[in-house]
């Protein structure tokens, strides 16, 4: 496939079995009806139904809604990248990414809803918001990044299929959607960087963890994307495209670890009793050692090797291999993140934090927190995992990405990519 | 704030922690006048140390009563922590919906009426004496019903005695009888007298003296939140073998 120019028209195989396509609708509809199953269960039972309580009072869906803000960013700011930054060969992602960023922003508000204990008050944000609380600014900006995506996916879809027209339009959209991405990261970081209660959050370095952890994790989500619609669905990747994926996420998974790692040694060395103990839950041998090999091994480490080893970089899955396990350790970040800010003890004295609910022989106290989700909260995130799935498939088939918008020309000899 | 500028009282609670005996009466006594569901502790007595920072120490145990050190040099002291009442309220910073308010007299309330039960205002206090209803709360048959009655203080509903699931709720300082000149109902059945409340613009009043003289300080007062709830510090005793 080397330095070859990719033709505007490829044959659509994938679509073309029949049998496939309404059973992975069929199959996404149920997950999505489980989803919303669990929510009326919930509702009816209340949050007792969840295996969040007073100590760790945020859990699955905080972790969820956390990554998919995240997610959001990639689609976004690789669309903005190829106008702003001139990078011609991921204009071809542009449309695909645009409908990832506006997929996941929606999923990630709707993630809210559920861990509401009051949903049906929700709209008192609006007739009652407090200017101080970083929570209103979020909404205010989530609102915002999702009409920008909408609105931009359109201004492209039109300047796919006429090509010429909607020129300006795209690239002033282009500089406007860079900064909100910004924002809309460091917005949500700041949710947990400025609360002074807990040591584990209160760190200058959240809102840029957020912002390189989005850019990975959104990344990664859309070459997935692109790599699974390249096999079932007759979208073709070129391979200056895979060069500059690969690119990015390495980039971006190194800065990250360096992030975390740089958090980490700041505490380590400090060594003040609060945030050692809170380390000490994530380093081996602490109760949630299990996120942190997730997050460097398997989520780092491996990913990196299948970046940039040369022998394994040639594999032909190495890049999809890669961007999975990187969503599974910014996944495993996210968790670390909100868990043990919750699980670490505020006042370290017994018998700590009620928990807010009683069952006979079991403590009513915590004084280092536990938490397990229970099967509302896994069905309600998988439903909405599923919901988010749709809406790409959808929005994939509707707006035709499979044909692809611009003649992308390799400008070099693509070497061993590909 | 300057003593006597204005007629607005301002109310502080000051617990001697050198009385405090961790019967945890104040505990049960508070569960039982606000009616709060089994699970339920808007107020708890801390096992602790005299001197001891909140976080210096490793707990002596998972358990309260359990001295730190080893006999016989042992020691222990009580914490007892409701909601503190802060002036600069993280929970009232965080509270996207204005439900979490602070009164002109100090006192930190949630409006029942208007929580949406985000709970971040439970990631945001550093005390960890939020409550939160997560499904509806249950009771022990034949419980004390307390104060049994709705209490709105500027239009705002701040107790109800059937609680409303998906709700934050706290300690109220009793507003309910704070707001007709009685004591909470912590300070006023604690056995020892460990606990004292009052008016900090009185410059007469007993909590002004322990404040102002008695060396009281607030709980991780370097967090700038301001409580109102302040402590006398534990002196320590030694006690030798006879």
């Amino acid at each position: 496939m080397a330095s070859q120019s990719v033709a505007v028209t490829v044959p659509a195989p994938g679509w073309g079995r029949r049998l496939g396509v309404p059973a992975w609708y069929a199959a996404l509809g149920a997950a999505c009806a489980f989803g919303l199953a669990a929510w009326i269960y919930e509702l009816e039972k209340g949050l007792a139904s969840t295996g969040m309580r007073d100590v760790v009072s945020w859990g699955l869906y905080i972790f969820t809604f956390a990554f998919f803000i995240g997610l959001s960013a990639g689609g976004l700011i690789m669309a903005s990248s190829s106008e702003v930054f001139g990078i011609k060969a991921l204009r071809p992602l542009a449309r695909m990414g645009v409908l990832s960023a506006a997929g996941c922003v929606a999923v990630a508000a709707l993630m809210i809803i559920p861990d509401l204990g009051q949903p049906f008050r929700v709209t008192n944000i609006l007739v009652h918001p407090n200017w101080t609380s970083p929570l209103v600014w979020d909404i205010l900006i989530i609102s915002i990044y999702f009409v920008f995506s909408v609105v931009d996916l359109a201004v492209l879809h039109r300047r796919a299929r006429q090509p010429g027209r909607s020129r300006q339009v795209a690239r002033v959209l282009a500089y406007i959607g860079l900064p909100t991405a910004v924002l809309l990261h460091s917005v949500t970081a700041w949710i947990f960087g400025l609360q002074i209660a807990r040591t584990w959050w209160n760190t200058a370095l959240m809102a840029p963890l957020f912002v390189v952890s989005a850019i990975l994790s959104g990344t990664a989500l859309v070459t997935l994307v692109a790599l699974a619609a390249e096999r079932w669905a007759g979208f073709h990747l070129a391979p200056a495209t895979r060069r500059w994926l690969r690119g990015l996420v390495t980039v971006t998974l190194l800065i990250d670890l360096f992030f975390v790692g740089s958090d980490y040694i700041t505490m380590l060395w400090g060594n003040v009793p609060a945030d050692r103990s809170a380390l000490n839950l994530v380093l081996p041998g602490g109760a949630w050692s299990w996120v942190f090999w997730l997050e460097w091994v398997v989520g780092g480490l491996v990913p990196l090797a299948f970046l940039v080893v040369p022998r394994l970089r040639q594999l032909p899955g190495s890049l999809g291999t890669a961007s999975f396990l990187v969503l599974v350790g910014v996944y495993a970040f996210r968790v670390e993140l909100v868990v043990i800010g919750f699980v670490n003890p505020l006042l370290q004295y017994p018998p700590g934090n009620a928990l807010g609910t009683y069952s006979p022989a079991t403590p009513s106290f915590q004084l280092v927190g536990r938490y397990s989700p229970t099967w509302v909260e896994y069905g309600i995130v998988i439903g909405l995992m599923a919901l988010f799935a749709l809406v790409m498939t959808a929005g994939y088939q509707w707006l035709a990405l499979g044909r692809a918008e611009t003649p992308v020309e390799a400008e070099e000899p693509s070497g061993a990519d590909s | 704030m300057a003593a006597g500028t204005s007629t607005t009282p301002h109310h502080v609670m000051v617990i001697d922690t050198n009385r405090c005996v961790g019967c945890w009466t104040c505990a049960v006594g508070c569960k039982e006048v606000n009616n709060e569901p089994l699970g339920y502790w808007w107020n708890r007595v801390l096992t602790t140390a005299p001197n001891q920072s909140t976080s210096a120490k490793k707990p002596a145990s998972e358990n309260i009563d359990v001295p730190w050190g080893e006999y016989p040099n042992v020691e222990m002291s009580y914490l007892p922590v409701a909601c503190q009442h802060c002036n600069d309220a993280p929970c009232v910073k965080v509270c996207p919906v204005q439900a979490t308010f602070r009164r002109d007299d100090g006192t930190v309330l949630v409006d029942y009426e208007r929580c949406i039960g985000c709970r971040y205002c439970i990631a945001a206090c550093p005390y960890g004496v939020r409550v939160f209803n997560w499904g509806g709360g249950e009771y022990a048959p034949g419980g004390v019903v307390g104060y049994g009655k709705d209490y709105r203080t500027d239009g705002h509903l701040v107790f109800e005695p059937e609680r409303p699931k998906g709700v934050v709720e706290k300690c109220t300082f009793c507003v309910e009888r704070i707001d007709v000149g009685e004591q909470p109902f912590c300070v006023e059945v604690c056995p020892l007298g460990a606990r004292v409340f009052g008016d900090l613009n009185d410059p007469a009043s007993e909590v002004s003296q322990l404040v102002n003289e008695g060396g009281a300080v607030q709980l991780l007062a370097e967090l700038g939140t301001e409580p109102n709830v302040y402590y006398v510090p534990t002196r320590r005793r030694v006690m030798t073998e006879t």
